[in-house]
């Protein structure tokens, strides 16, 4: 069994290290400080298992399983956390694998031979109980074997075609696969459905026009695109534009 | 080790301390009301009002200084008995002072041919008849004026233990987080490392210790500062190099009087909201100075930028819990000022400097 430790405190992750060893049957291929330590491992050494903090610096233990998520072949993941009330009545609630530290060894060990995958839907409960952002502050986009954030911030919009979602954004363009119906509900504060197939930033719209046909488009600020508003999404679009101005 | 010094608590009285001012004030007041209401009431007798209101006035001032007086002398006597029987007994007095001094008053008015002329016209013919009902009004004076002290002295105890009650579930909270913390990282340095998850265990201890120091506990600003100083190195221990606190504290006075934890939660706080949610870290910075007789202490730590840092709730608990220890050691004279800019939080502590007593705490 394969195994990535993720905690940014170095006496916990060596705590795990001397249990796992003494547990044996199981090999630690990696130890990361960071959430995006831990995605960029995850995509690279494949790991069965993540040991995973839940309170962590940059991105939290629960966005990063959000995101391994989309990898292909996404590890099991573990919960570890000193105190958190509500992230552990969630865990219960939602029957996913935790352990509070100190970790007792035979829970560690009983815990590693139930890991399973968590899927997203209960990730979100689970920070929806816990109280914890369930907003993402980045998008996760897979590149073959490689993950890729990027920043919310950064995202100009989502246009969907058949099968996946383009994200363009400062740093080009890149695949995801999500349901634009489920980003419009979690960025529905900073992004506008104009279209059935599209997403845009509210700060991004640099101005909305009318065509000779009647139709409106909106220009996008930085990269220059124009997008196909909608009949359906104009007036909601106005209300909102006026509404900010 | 020697239990924390305490204040001694004021015996459980309803009666103000009549030799101080505030009472005697009071006192006054009461005094000069029922002068003025009998005056009212004896209007349709008397041609002059205010010569009325002016001898009355005297001659029951003489009356309520004299049972300030004997109020202030028994004050530690009457405390010691159950209240009922207090305020009988110090109603009983009352009424010997109003007697007594309705006697001199009589005395001098009949020997000394004094010229009393307007105020003289109040008193009776009959000697017997006067002392009388003067002992009944100032019976029902004084009864009334002690339900008012007693209900008066309960109204503020019981805001005084609503408030101490408060406290002790504030002081209470332990951060479990840092409890359970701390656990992990001493048991994972017993394997590596036992002579550091010694010093650990035996800081933790410390802390804990101070933890369970009452909110009235006073200490000397040596010991406070020692407290935050063990916190440093628990965290220390846990979050490395991420963790720098730099202390600049060399203007302040050691020996000043401080309530205990109030240096300590800020650095907690500092490390909780600010250090822990940063990936590489920060510096915290103590600052202390002497600033004429007030002491200043700043504790100044980066955060998130996009981090709502006041509002949290933990944080805004732990400054609440200071402000009232500062409030009750110092009333009206220290307070906590608090400021969030440039992905900086910064709280200040401003207090008067009040020189230690011998420190009798044992830490």
């Amino acid at each position: 069994m394969k195994i990535l430790i993720v905690d940014d405190e170095p006496p916990a992750r060596e705590r795990l290290r001397s249990l796992l060893a003494e547990i044996g049957d199981c090999e630690i291929i990696g130890e990361a400080s960071n959430g995006e330590e831990a995605l960029e491992l995850c995509s690279q050494l494949k790991p069965d298992v993540v040991l995973l903090d839940v309170r962590m610096p940059g991105i939290s233990g629960l966005e990063v399983a959000r995101h391994i998520d989309s990898l292909a072949d996404p590890p099991a993941v573990i919960f570890t956390t000193a105190y958190d009330q509500y992230a552990v009545e969630a865990f219960e609630t939602e029957a996913v694998g935790y352990l509070l530290k100190p970790v007792r060894k035979e829970k560690l060990a009983h815990a590693l031979r139930h890991a399973a995958r968590i899927p997203p839907s209960r990730l979100t409960r689970i920070a929806e109980s816990a109280g914890f952002e369930q907003r993402r502050e980045r998008i996760c986009a897979r590149l073959g074997d490689q993950l890729r954030l990027i920043p919310v911030e950064d995202i100009y919009y989502f246009l969907a075609d058949q099968k996946y979602i383009t994200v363009r954004h400062k740093g080009g363009e890149d695949l995801i696969d999500e349901s634009l119906k489920s980003l419009a509900e979690e960025f529905s504060n900073d992004f506008i459905r104009i279209h059935r197939n599209a997403l845009v930033a509210e700060k991004q719209i640099s101005a909305v026009e009318r065509t000779e046909d009647g139709q409106y488009v909106v220009r996008v600020r930085d990269c220059g695109a124009v997008l196909q508003v909608s009949r359906r999404h104009a007036a909601e679009l106005l209300r909102r534009i006026r509404g900010e101005s | 080790m020697r239990m924390p010094e305490q204040r001694s608590p004021t015996p459980a009285s309803f009666l103000p301390d009549f030799c101080a001012a505030p009472a005697v004030l009071v006192v006054v007041l009461i005094v000069e009301l029922v002068a003025l209401t009998m005056t009212i009431a004896r209007q349709s007798l008397q041609q002059n009002f205010w010569v009325d209101l002016a001898a009355t006035s005297l001659f029951l001032l003489w009356i309520g200084l004299g049972c300030a007086a004997v109020l202030c002398r028994s004050r530690a006597w009457l405390a010691s008995m159950p209240p009922g029987r207090a305020a009988a007994i110090a109603i009983a007095m009352l009424v010997a002072v109003v007697g007594i001094v309705s006697e001199l008053v009589y005395q001098a008015g009949r020997l000394g041919r004094f010229d009393l002329s307007a105020a003289m016209n109040v008193f009776p013919t009959d000697h017997a008849g006067f002392l009388l009902r003067n002992m009944a009004v100032g019976f029902i004076v004084s009864a009334l004026a002690l339900r008012y002290f007693y209900v008066t002295a309960e109204w503020k105890r019981s805001v005084e233990m609503e408030a101490l009650a408060r406290i002790h579930a504030l002081q209470a909270r332990i951060r479990p987080h840092f409890l359970f913390n701390s656990m992990n990282t001493i048991a994972s340095l017993t394997r590596t490392d036992p002579a550091r998850a010694e010093q650990a265990i035996e800081d933790l201890a410390d802390l804990f210790r101070a933890s369970l120091h009452d909110a009235h506990t006073q200490i000397s600003l040596k010991e406070e500062i020692e407290i935050a100083r063990t916190h440093e190195r628990i965290e220390q221990l846990r979050l490395g190099n991420r963790l720098r606190v730099e202390w600049e504290i060399d203007g302040l006075p050691l020996r000043a009087q401080v309530p205990c934890l109030i240096v300590q939660p800020l650095l907690e706080n500092a490390v909780y909201h600010g250090i822990e949610m940063l990936p590489t870290g920060g510096t915290i910075h103590i600052r202390g100075e002497l600033v004429q007789d007030r002491i200043e202490i700043e504790v100044r730590n980066p955060v998130l930028a996009q981090q709502g840092y006041r509002e949290r709730e933990g944080n805004r608990m732990a400054l609440e819990n200071i402000r009232q220890r500062l409030e009750l050691a110092w009333p009206g004279r220290a307070w906590v000022e608090t400021a969030q800019s440039d992905g900086e939080f910064r709280a200040k502590l401003i207090f008067p400097f009040t020189e230690s007593r011998p420190s009798v705490i044992g830490l």
